[in-house]
């Protein structure tokens, strides 16, 4: 067989390149300020993580708060967004209802800007009392995922053989009943399909982010990128604050990376 | 296949968490919008007052509306080829077998990972003019360039677009290619085709769908651009890289005028729906 190590060397350059942005925040997270300040290739290494251990509240940025607000907001998003789309998707596919017709108006959504969206969500968010709040982030968040989570869950409510959910029926199971003891317990990689997609999408939201919260609610993206416009020059800080933001989503879907490849093909469709 | 009859109110109370999102953040916000954008509506202003179409008038007579969609449609096009052919050469490689392929598959897949304004922060950093890793490496070739130059602008941009965005192309296309029979692929190496000869006229034209849908959801997202650009240049040098989204952000957020800035979402729709249900189409949705 041929060994096709040109393959690995041309594919290993993409990828380094694609990851560059991330080692670059990485090397200068863990050099020390003088050594950030004396010019990039410098190599003099920070031995105690100061940088990290101020990106964590030792220098008294909020950091941490905006860290906790992610973490929320984006767990919130994945459980409402599944709670409001696996029994929509069942009801459309196996009970009919509505038919295609209500995919359609959740793709029409999808194609939309959600630039249209910023002003009405801000005024309709300031009326309900949710503005700087995590719980209208959740909701703004479960807007922006829903169409993806009902094309996942309807292709993969498809898939399923329709004959042991006949057989429940036969036995007098009601339909609420086979929706939580059957369909649920078989969508295991659908369901986590849509976990890792809605919560890389909402832990990736800024446009919502920046317009509707404003310190209470703000979530990592919006605050590291404030953090570059405040503390400009304490870039060993900001790459350490913005090397712990990428972690949680970054090894949430490298685990679950099979469903990830699954979910993005079979929705052919991002958030 | 459909139950009928008792099933109805079941199927109603399924889809009624749904239906109520769609009522509270879809119909009232579009009848919020529209309101928005028939009033005088500033940021500054306590009191809001009807404005007829005044908006609208003002919005198609400002030339930076107009730059920013044209802005928009030529980046959203030129990255959207960009990536698409650069997902397509890599989709290509990556479709054999070789030393490292698992390992090189996650890394090539980490930029779909990692939040657009989190790398806009990243690129910014390894962009810096003082302690930047590129700009410090192009100095050792005495390559002395400012790439935020607007000579330069329109170029980086694209290149970061890629950067973060080529792996989405990559996935979709390399996933299409695994549902080409290898049967095909045999039988034209028996007949002695060469490999270009394969891809062009094998490869490609069996792909030829999956690509078109492809393109079309870069071409949406490239559309909704917003956050990496606004981190990084806020739509300047001047307006020259403002999108369509950075626009009306600005307008409503920093101008504080909510009645333009929605007039120009309402107009930006208006612009969009005739290609809605063509794209919606080639989807080929079905509940069967």
């Amino acid at each position: 067989m041929k060994r096709n190590l040109w393959a690995t060397f041309v594919i290993g350059i993409v990828a380094f390149v694609l990851m560059l942005p991330l080692f670059g925040a990485i090397y200068t997270s863990l050099r020390t300020d003088n050594a950030i300040a004396s010019g990039p290739f410098v190599w003099e290494f920070d031995h105690g993580f100061t940088h990290y251990k101020n990106a964590m509240g030792a220098a008294g940025y909020d950091f941490a708060s905006f860290f906790r607000n992610s973490i929320l907001i984006s767990s919130g998003t994945l459980i409402l967004t599944t709670l409001i789309s696996l029994p929509a998707a069942y009801s459309i596919v196996r009970l009919g209802f509505g038919g295609a017709w209500l995919l359609r108006i959740a793709l029409a959504l999808r194609i939309l800007p959600a630039v249209f969206f910023i002003i009405p969500f801000y005024k309709l968010f300031t009326n309900l009392g949710m503005v700087d709040s995590i719980r209208g982030l959740v909701l703004a968040n479960t807007f922006v995922n829903v169409t993806l989570a009902l094309l996942i869950f309807s292709s993969s409510i498809k898939e399923l053989p329709y004959e042991i959910e006949e057989a429940a029926l036969v036995d007098g199971a009601s339909v609420f009943r086979i929706l939580r003891s059957i369909i649920f317990p078989l969508m295991g990689p659908g369901v986590a399909a849509v976990g890792v997609l809605t919560f890389i999408f909402s832990w990736s939201d800024y446009l919502f982010a920046v317009v509707l919260s404003s310190s209470e609610a703000t979530p990592v993206t919006v605050g590291a990128a404030n953090f570059v416009t405040s503390y400009g020059v304490r870039w060993g800080d900001i790459s350490a604050a913005v090397t712990l933001s990428i972690l949680p989503p970054l090894i949430f879907a490298t685990l679950a990376q099979k469903y990830l490849v699954k979910g993005l093909s079979s929705g052919a469709i991002k958030g | 296949m459909t139950r009928q009859g008792k099933d109805k109110a079941s199927a109603f109370v399924l889809a009624a968490p749904l239906l109520i999102l769609l009522c509270v953040l879809v119909i009232w916000p579009i009848y919020l919008g529209i309101r928005t954008s028939l009033s005088n509506d500033l940021l500054s202003e306590f009191e809001i007052t009807p404005a007829g179409i005044s908006n609208y008038r003002a919005v198609i007579s400002e030339p930076n509306f107009w730059n920013a969609l044209r802005f928009t449609i030529i980046f959203a096009i030129v990255v959207t080829i960009f990536e698409g052919v650069l997902g397509f050469l890599l989709a290509l490689a990556f479709d054999r077998k070789f030393p490292g392929k698992r390992t090189l598959f996650s890394m090539v897949l980490v930029p779909i990972m990692i939040a657009p304004s989190l790398m806009a922060v990243m690129y910014r950093l390894i962009l810096n003019e003082n302690i930047g890793i590129i700009p410090g490496f192009l100095q050792n070739f005495g390559w002395d360039i400012s790439i935020y130059d607007q000579k330069y602008i329109f170029y980086t941009l694209v290149i970061l677009d890629a950067i973060q965005y080529t792996s989405f192309a990559f996935l979709l296309i390399y996933a299409g290619l695994q549902n080409i029979p290898q049967e095909i692929y045999e039988s034209a190496a028996i007949d002695g085709a060469k490999y270009h000869q394969v891809v062009l006229r094998i490869t490609l034209p069996i792909l030829k769908p999956a690509l078109a849908i492809i393109a079309m959801l870069r071409l949406i997202d490239s559309f909704r651009t917003f956050d990496t650009i606004y981190i990084l240049t806020g739509g300047g040098p001047g307006t020259t890289t403002q999108t369509i989204g950075i626009y009306i952000y600005k307008t409503a957020f920093i101008t504080g005028d909510f009645g333009m800035a929605s007039a120009a979402s309402v107009i930006l729709v208006i612009l969009l729906a005739p290609f809605m249900p063509k794209i919606i189409k080639q989807f080929r949705l079905d509940v069967k």
